[in-house]
């Protein structure tokens, strides 16, 4: 009886424990969807309400306490890019803003691509979101207050030109961003010093070993593949080829003569298509299939989910060549000359194929976004219009004129600093507050006679040809066609790692046309046809 | 509170309110306690359940909470959608395996594990192996990534330069990045994780075997074996089944150890995808990165309604099969 009884209470005891632990367990994946679709709603219907209010209110309570009044007003900041190399407000460029504008600014660099996904859906926004991959997301309504609104109520003299407007402007009407890093084909042509901004491909080498290796040439594709081939020979510990895990593709892309990323379109003879149809890339995934196969590449290389491992490699001497932006070879010398090393590297060619061919249809890089849940919609706008003026635009790309700068007549700024020197930009602050700027004055920060970014950025310049016009193939948030996209997007991240590391050239080809048809069948044809509408409608924005 | 209707229940039907109201006075703090967790489930389980409403229809984050019951009805479409997903057979697939492996494997060693504590008679010994056995529950599986970093890595990894040191392999193993290692590192280090945590429950119901049982079973000369097998198992029994009706209902989720989720998440990448994208991690991406709550909550109600099935057939079998169940 008695022990009957201490069974029971064991096993009642056990039951609640358990329940506890299972509610622990699961809460990990079950809670994902209500919690946080609950918490959405509600912070949603919060912002709803806010609307009128945060309007209203703002003028009487803010706007009497201008850029002088020893107290600058703080706003909060997310930057939607877990790579970002500034992570706080401060030094000479961020303390002349707060100067100028009275703003200074709580920043939040993201952890990982999807925090702020997380954070639209808890309701639980900044005042300030700059972003690029989730434009389409943003540009909403219920998210955040168009930009022309506010323009016409606060900042009436705040001038944007007709083409950025008419690039960010929503089927709703209204445009909630400008992106930075544009410019029109016209506004590069006019300016010669402009030459390109840091977000373009590069390789570099090392120069040593080249020459050890008697210093062959690198003018193709395939002389490339011979150099690598005899690095792994000669310094079998040596990784020959290591990759910045956002720029795998872009350099070898562009080689190929593939216009537009993987996930992104081409247009050939007035039509549009999703650019993994393109004849062109079919060689270049057997060509990236290659360098894994002869293990130029390590596998590991595509899971790296941290983008300084790249760097490591190259800056210990462990990697011959290094593949990320046409700064690499600058700022990895920088870096091994900080650390006490001997080598250096040397910049290939930007390109190094006959086909080499770089389409421009990027409509810029990121933009800024003011949410709902912005405490002074008016400051923020004024904030950004200060960042537009030429003032503004300068001292956020070059910083401090007079102490970081003087300005060229020719039509560039003589810098005082070597703008490869990433420790000395970023601790300054310069360049990365470019919540608004334009690609004409970031194109300018590049241009440092004799530096190998810009020889390499210049001759990329030389065989890019410029079709905005694809970039206006934008999608609605929420609507049919980018959730197609968005699945096809997903699918092809992937598929296209089995296609790199496939066993023979016959399996990645196989692979290769096994994508294809898995994003048929979700629904590319469907895609590509909308895609094609949109095109034939916006493309006269461009044409004068 | 559903026994103290069923003792009110008991007493005769003529005993009126004021009896009712007086025994609940009585026992107004566990009430209290009951209480707790049932406003507990009420907010954070039950009401959030209006959600699965969204499941049915076209939903859009951006039109609030008053979307999830103005928005378009669509029915099936999302779980159709779901089903004829290109990846469907693959993450179904992995889920199932990830969770069978779990159940085979990381329910059977606390147990043993248990027993064998048990016989340890050197105390220091037994709560030594104990407490590191439990330790690494505490452990968050972010930690427990980082630290699987740092030993298994191909390049920088402590096991692979001491096996590469030995001369044992020649070329460093990929256990983060094949996809055919990922079930085993799931699998071993979840039972890793948390079979001490797990012993400590079966320690409780050996302990509460009568050791007269065992002394009687020595004089009629049984052996050590002997007396596992006859006093110790039966003696767990009840535990065991509740233990194991749990694991099935919560299968899904990696059974007692639970982590099906946090390992496909944390030890995922882009190379080993093929085995190890689950349901979870899927709609963990479709959900919150694409924004698609519908499709996600679609997903996520499948999933449960397994759940459901599950833990509701394994109790009826054990209560049949053994006599002991959960409800």
């Amino acid at each position: 009886m008695n022990r009957n009884k201490g069974k029971k209470a064991l096993l009642l005891s056990l039951v609640l424990i358990m329940t506890m632990a299972l509610m622990s367990a699961c809460g990990g994946s079950n809670g994902n969807n209500g919690t946080s679709s609950n918490s959405g709603n509600s912070g949603n219907s919060n912002t709803g309400q806010k609307d009128n209010e945060g309007v209203s209110n703002a003028p009487e309570t803010t706007s009497e306490q201008p850029a002088k009044s020893g107290e600058a007003e703080e706003l909060s900041l997310f930057i939607d890019a877990s790579w970002y190399p500034v992570k706080e407000w401060k030094g000479p460029v961020a303390e002349k803003i707060t100067e100028k504008t009275g703003i200074k600014l709580k920043v939040t660099v993201a952890t990982d691509d999807k925090q702020l996904p997380l954070m639209i859906a808890s309701g639980d926004l900044p005042d300030l979101v700059f972003t690029n991959a989730n434009i389409d997301r943003m540009s909403d309504s219920k998210l955040s207050y168009p930009w022309n609104e506010l323009i016409s109520k606060y900042a009436p003299d705040f001038k944007i030109d007709p083409i950025r407007i008419a690039i960010h402007t929503m089927d709703d009407g209204n445009f909630y961003t400008v992106r930075n890093s544009f410019a029109t084909q016209e506004e590069v042509a006019q300016n010669k010093y402009s030459v390109g901004s840091d977000g373009n491909p590069g390789i570099a080498v090392r120069e040593d070993i080249l020459q050890e290796l008697g210093n062959p040439p690198i003018n193709t594709i395939d002389d490339f593949m011979k150099v690598l081939g005899m690095v792994k020979a000669k310094y079998p510990d040596m990784i020959p080829l290591i990759m910045d895990k956002d720029w795998i593709e872009q350099y070898f892309l562009t080689q190929f003569g593939v216009e537009g990323l993987l996930d992104g379109w081409y247009e050939r003879d007035g039509k549009v298509d999703y650019a993994i149809r393109q004849p062109e890339m079919l060689e270049f995934f057997k060509f990236m299939n290659r360098l894994y196969r002869e293990g130029y590449i390590l596998a590991e290389n595509f899971a790296y989910t941290n983008d300084q491992i790249d760097d490591q490699y190259a800056t210990s001497g462990k990697a011959f060549a290094h593949m990320h932006t046409v700064s690499v070879a600058d700022s990895d010398n920088v870096k091994v000359k900080n650390a006490g090393g001997s080598y250096t590297f040397r910049m290939l060619p930007s390109s190094i194929s006959t086909n080499a061919k770089a389409v421009s249809s990027g409509l810029g890089f990121a933009g800024t976004f003011i949410t709902k849940k912005n405490k002074d919609p008016e400051a923020s706008i004024k904030f950004l219009q200060y960042l537009a003026s030429d003032e503004g635009k300068k001292l956020t790309m070059f910083g401090v004129e007079g102490e970081h700068w003087t300005w060229n007549d020719e039509g560039y700024p003589n810098l005082k600093y070597d703008p490869s020197d990433a420790d000395f930009v970023n601790s300054n602050g310069i360049k990365w507050w470019y919540l608004y700027n334009d690609g004409v004055t970031e194109g300018m920060l590049s241009y440092v006679p004799g530096a190998q970014k810009t020889k390499a950025l210049m001759e990329r310049k030389a065989f890019t040809v410029y079709k905005p016009e694809l970039g206006l193939i934008q999608l609605q948030p929420d609507s049919d066609e980018k959730t197609i996209k968005t699945k096809i997007d997903e699918m092809i991240k992937n598929e296209k790692v089995k296609i790199y590391l496939a066993k023979s050239e016959a399996e990645a080809v196989a692979t290769y046309a096994n994508m294809v048809k898995n994003a048929e069948k979700i629904g590319l044809d469907r895609l590509v046809d909308w895609a094609n509408q949109t095109y034939q409608k916006k493309k006269d924005l461009f044409k004068k | 509170m559903e026994l103290d209707t069923r003792v009110t229940g008991m007493t005769e039907k003529e005993k009126t309110r004021t009896q009712f109201w007086k025994r609940f006075k009585k026992q107004k703090t566990l009430h209290l306690f009951v209480g707790l967790g049932m406003i507990f489930l009420l907010v954070f389980a039950y009401t959030p359940m209006y959600g699965i409403l969204m499941a049915f229809k076209q939903y859009s984050i951006s039109s609030g909470i008053k979307g999830i019951f103005m928005s378009e009805w669509v029915g099936l479409k999302h779980f159709k959608e779901f089903v004829n997903d290109y990846q469907f057979g693959t993450i179904v697939r992995n889920t199932l395996v990830l969770s069978l492996l779990k159940v085979f494997f990381a329910f059977p060693a606390p147990i043993v594990l248990a027993v064998l504590l048990s016989e340890v008679k050197n105390m220091t010994f037994k709560r030594l192996v104990q407490t590191i056995s439990y330790m690494p529950h505490f452990i968050s599986w972010v930690v427990v990534a980082g630290i699987a970093f740092a030993f298994l890595s191909t390049d920088v990894g402590m096991v692979n330069k001491a096996l590469l040191g030995l001369g044992l392999i020649d070329k460093p193993l990929d256990v983060l990045t094949n996809p055919n290692y990922f079930w085993g590192l799931a699998t071993g280090s979840a039972v890793w994780k948390e079979m001490g945590w797990w012993t400590i429950i079966f320690l409780a119901a050996i302990a509460g075997i009568n050791p007269s049982l065992y002394e009687a079973a020595q004089i009629d000369g049984a052996g050590r074996l002997a007396r596992i097998r006859h006093i110790t198992f039966p003696g767990m029994q009840g535990t065991i089944v509740v233990v194991l009706i749990l694991t099935i209902g919560s299968i899904l989720g990696g059974g007692l150890v639970g982590s099906n989720f946090e390992q496909s998440f944390l030890f995922g990448n882009s190379i080993n995808s093929p085995t190890s994208e689950i349901v979870q991690t899927y709609a963990f991406k479709v959900g919150l990165k694409d924004g698609r709550f519908s499709y996600a909550a679609a997903i996520d109600l499948i999933q449960s309604v397994i759940s459901v099935i599950l833990i509701f057939s394994s109790n009826f079998i054990a209560r049949r099969a053994s006599g002991s169940s959960l409800f």
